[in-house]
């Protein structure tokens, strides 16, 4: 078990290496200099050549890298021209808004998902499951951008239940206040991701549900006599908790290349809407922080959803 | 010279294990084997599943990956890819599989199936391709109306006759006959046989016969050899086997066949638990330390045994042969 | 060797001909001819099919009509004119411009790359995975690793990085650039079949029929995971379509000049637009709605016809 955790952890750090230098020779690759906007515009050519040259920029690139993966593991991703400050300090306070979001779509997610899933395969073939099936597929094939514009369109303007931008309100005061607020602002947004996104979950648990309804331990126990509400509680739905928990780690992955199109319809401050200012601004050193967090963050959820499934199926232990 | 020579025959799968993912052990699925095949002959192995027949002549056929030893043929070692090539080696030898519909592609058309060995060796015309498949479909019994219809189609002992015209369709020297007739009813595996001798019979062909049935192998084969956990335990004529059984596991196997006289039932199974018993007190004298079996010494010049020289010899003057 | 052949053949050049035209009538029914069937037995299905083709029809030659650089120009009398009236039937938007005329060169482009990028990445996807999942092995555990990197790529920033990279750039490098990031969902679909289906002794027949690996690839595997592969086409085709008009709408995707729905939908950023001029953006989403709802159901309609159990049409 710990050596199947190790080892897959040994197999990210090349991967992590990789990402890395990717994100780097991109971030070369993006046309101007990060000096360009933070010095003034008529400065002596000279002088640019001279803060190129002590800020090592004309370097070979492995040795610029080199000096890069150094400074990033002092914490030091550099300044952001956009906002004039620390991109650790300007990504940080934005990351909160970004992880609180997708936390909470995903506990909806499967708050709806779940009893969607046992339910459809517990009628399996009657009408609730064609209702589900029916949902789910519709869910599925939406583009999500185009849910998050009706639905900010129907919920935050044309009803007006909900905020339209922000993360929270500007009049927020006491602890309290503040948090209800705040999740004010992601209720809309948590509640449209977790309606759209419970395709997979809905689809496997039902597929779990009918096959294990049909199999020996499951008959053994309903011939005992055991209430079918029992089985379904605590042999079924037992039986598929983990691997369905294991889908929480995919989930944050997606759930973050979401984020790019949700906080920028909902205009709320978080990495995505980041990252989508800063490609405006050709903000570089903040885009290029971005991405490798997005990556690592991926590999992560990737990481815990193979961590779980081998748990529960030796079979898919990595080799 | 014999048609084909398989020499110290070795195919290991490894074993991964530890944390470095290092090969630690190997199963041992084929573990130093060494016969011949005369041209002409139908030559017999027989094992009981998981003892390494198939892969024994899935390496005859080349298409597994040997880990050591030779294959000879025509004085060149089959078991290197660009010798195979250089000899086109499938021309000359063939396999019949098994699972009759599983070798047969589900989407190509019985005329491409057969065709598809002459497409690659012969480049015949068009139309002498088709008359060849025709023939071919002639021979082993099917109307002409086959040609353009699927596997899924024709029943189980069809099947099987289709993958014989496959195998047969180049003319080959030798055919490996991968328990042909174990999938197929008592009665159609009867007729698939005979007219697998029957073409024997007519084009000259060598099978080497892998089967688990020994009453299927007695009607089938001249030379028997016995596999037992990767290595061969016996090898001789049919007579020397069937009738002079040596090793302890070709006398289990001969036990198991099921005897149709109703009246000496008793008896059968009295003789059965006799050679059980054997069987279950004697392990370490028929077998080494680990399990394996003994290197083969010959006892008369057709018979060989895997068994030490001394025993070998004890047994063989009990069973009333003469020695060599 | 020919004599023993001949000993066995009875049959004239006639008799042969004749036989053909026989067989040929009993052969089993093609996949295309079982999907025309299952699409027959199903109105919905075939409603939406006909949705698609018509409508994509409809765009491609509507778009050939209408001069795009021309419709793009400022119009200053048309500034947000309402919808249904004779000169603008859908509207205009902000700078006077006909939301009916962009919204037909739009889903001319939006679709074309669509189209493109199921093309390229499907065919990349494909070959990915029967390579992959034929040669175990080393080149199997290689190009595996390939595919974990990719999937750990934040693909939509990915996108975005290299779109602000390419100084010039059109709908055909914006579907290379896509292509890069959406292959992987098929190439695993496809080698874990491709695993199963080499397995099979068909495969190793064939080896033993002396034929080579690449044709048994592509001409023995492939056509018997070929249902699978156009169900899979299709779905990614339904997705494909969010991809670019989802950068679009972001203002990544096609230039500002060159309309597509994506950039259509971005009309409702500006908190004005999204409720007073509604008829800006609200036609595009729906289109795109509809049609991948459509889609969708047309790739159910096919899964359902490639497993045989499922089947509703009949097939004689």
């Amino acid at each position: 078990m710990w050596k199947t955790i190790l080892r897959r952890f040994l197999i990210m750090i090349p991967e992590v290496i990789v990402l890395s230098i990717l994100v780097f020779l991109l971030a070369k690759a993006m046309p101007g200099d990060p000096f360009t906007g933070s010095i003034n515009p008529k400065a002596d050519p000279a002088q640019i050549h001279h803060l190129m040259k002590i800020n090592g920029l004309y370097d070979p690139w492995y040795q610029q890298y080199w000096n890069w993966v150094v400074h990033l593991f002092h914490g030091n991703l550099g300044n952001s021209y956009q906002y004039q400050e620390p991109v650790t300090r300007l990504i940080g306070g934005r990351a909160a808004n970004t992880l609180w979001l997708a936390l909470f779509t995903m506990i909806l997610t499967y708050a709806f998902a779940l009893p969607m899933g046992v339910y459809a395969g517990r009628h399996e073939g009657k009408l609730p499951d064609t209702i589900i099936r029916v949902y789910t597929y519709v869910t599925y094939c939406i583009p999500f951008f185009v849910i998050l514009v009706i639905g900010i369109w129907i919920f935050g303007y044309v009803l007006g239940w909900f905020p339209t931008t922000g993360s929270i309100s500007s009049d927020a005061t006491g602890w309290l206040h503040t948090f209800g607020s705040r999740f004010y602002h992601i209720l809309l947004p948590g509640l449209l991701g977790a309606l759209f996104g419970t395709v997979n979950i809905v689809q496997y648990l039902r597929s779990e549900v009918i096959d294990s309804k049909h199999s020996d331990y499951v008959r053994t126990a309903r011939s005992k006599g055991v209430p079918s509400k029992d089985i379904y509680r605590h042999h079924i739905f037992r039986n598929s908790l983990l691997p369905i928990a294991a889908f929480a780690g995919y989930s944050i992955t997606g759930l973050l290349n979401g984020s790019i199109f949700t906080e920028t319809v909902f205009s709320y401050p978080g990495m995505g809407l980041l990252f989508v200012n800063s490609i405006s601004y050709r903000d570089y050193t903040v885009i290029t922080a971005l991405v490798l967090i997005y990556g690592i963050l991926n590999l992560i959820g990737t990481l815990l959803s193979d961590i779980i499934l081998s748990i529960v199926d030796p079979r898919i232990r990595i080799q | 010279m014999s048609l084909i020579e398989i020499k110290d025959l070795k195919v290991h799968y490894p074993i991964r294990s530890g944390f470095w993912n290092r090969i630690t052990d190997s199963v041992r699925a084929v573990d130093g084997v060494s016969f011949n095949i005369e041209a002409g002959e139908t030559y017999g192995l027989v094992g009981e599943s998981g003892s390494g027949k198939s892969t024994t002549g899935k390496s005859v056929v080349g298409l597994e990956k040997v880990t050591s030893g030779s294959i000879m043929y025509k004085g060149l070692d089959i078991t290197k890819a660009e010798n195979r090539r250089k000899l086109d080696y499938n021309h000359d030898v063939q396999m019949i599989f098994q699972d009759s519909l599983s070798s047969l592609n589900p989407r190509k058309r019985i005329e491409d199936i057969i065709a598809e060995p002459l497409r690659n060796f012969e480049h015949l015309s068009k139309d002498d391709e088709k008359l060849r498949v025709l023939q071919l479909l002639n021979i082993v019994g099917l109307d002409a109306d086959a040609l353009y219809k699927y596997p899924h189609q024709f029943s189980g002992g069809q099947r099987q006759r289709i993958g014989v015209a496959r195998a047969v369709a180049t003319n080959p020297k030798l055919i490996i006959a991968d328990e042909p007739v174990s999938a197929l009813d008592l009665s159609v595996q009867a007729q698939v046989l005979n007219f697998m001798k029957k073409i024997q019979r007519e084009f000259g062909i060598s099978y080497l016969f892998i089967s688990h049935d020994l009453g299927v192998v007695r009607h089938m084969c001249n030379n028997i050899a016995i596999m037992n956990r990767g290595r061969l335990v016996e090898i001789g004529t049919r007579d020397d086997i069937y009738n002079h059984p040596l090793h302890i596991y070709t006398k289990r196997l001969l036990a198991a066949i099921p005897e149709t006289d109703v009246n000496s039932r008793e008896a059968h199974r009295a003789s059965r638990l006799a050679v059980e018993q054997v069987y279950q007190d004697q392990q370490s004298k028929y077998y080494d330390d680990n399990g394996a079996a003994y290197p083969l010494v010959q006892v008369t010049p057709t018979h060989a045994v895997a068994l030490p020289q001394t025993i070998a010899q004890q047994l063989a003057s009990q069973e009333g042969e003469v020695q060599a | 060797m020919a004599e023993n052949f001949e000993q066995h053949s009875d049959i004239s050049a006639a008799d042969l001909a004749r036989l053909t035209q026989e067989a040929q009538a009993e052969a089993t029914p093609s996949t295309a001819k079982i999907i025309w069937s299952e699409f027959k037995a199903d109105k919905p299905a075939m409603a939406a099919l006909i949705i698609i083709v018509g409508f994509i029809l409809f765009v491609m030659i509507g778009a050939l009509f209408i001069n795009t650089p021309k419709m793009m120009e400022t119009n200053i009398m048309g500034y947000f004119n309402q919808p249904f009236t004779a000169d603008f039937w859908l509207g205009a938007d902000s700078a006077g411009r006909s939301v009916a005329k962009q919204l037909i060169v739009g889903s001319r482009n939006s679709i074309g790359i669509a189209i493109g990028l199921t093309v390229i990445s499907s065919t990349f996807g494909i070959c990915w995975g029967l390579i992959s999942g034929y040669f175990n092995g080393y080149i199997d555990w290689g190009m595996q690793r390939i595919y974990d990197f990719m999937m750990m790529l934040p693909m939509t920033m990915m996108i975005i990085v290299l779109v602000t990279i390419i100084p010039h750039y059109n709908s055909v490098t914006l579907t290379f650039i896509f292509s890069i990031f959406y292959w992987e969902g098929t190439s695993r679909l496809i080698r874990s079949r491709t695993l199963a289906e080499s397995e099979k002794d068909y495969v190793a027949a064939s080896k033993a029929s002396g034929t080579s690996h690449w044709k048994i690839i592509f001409r023995e595997i492939m056509p018997n995971i070929s249902s699978l592969i156009i169900v899979d086409c299709t779905l990614s085709f339904a997705e494909n379509i969010g991809v670019e008009t989802g950068l679009s709408y972001l203002g990544f995707g096609l230039p500002s000049q060159t309309p597509s729905l994506g950039t259509m939908i971005a009309n409702a950023n500006d908190p004005n637009n999204i409720t007073q001029y509604w008829w800006t953006w609200l036609p595009a989403a729906l289109e795109i709605i509809i049609l991948c709802l459509s889609i969708s159901y047309v790739g159910q309609v096919l899964r359902r016809a490639a497993d045989s159990s499922q089947r509703q049409g009949s097939v004689n």
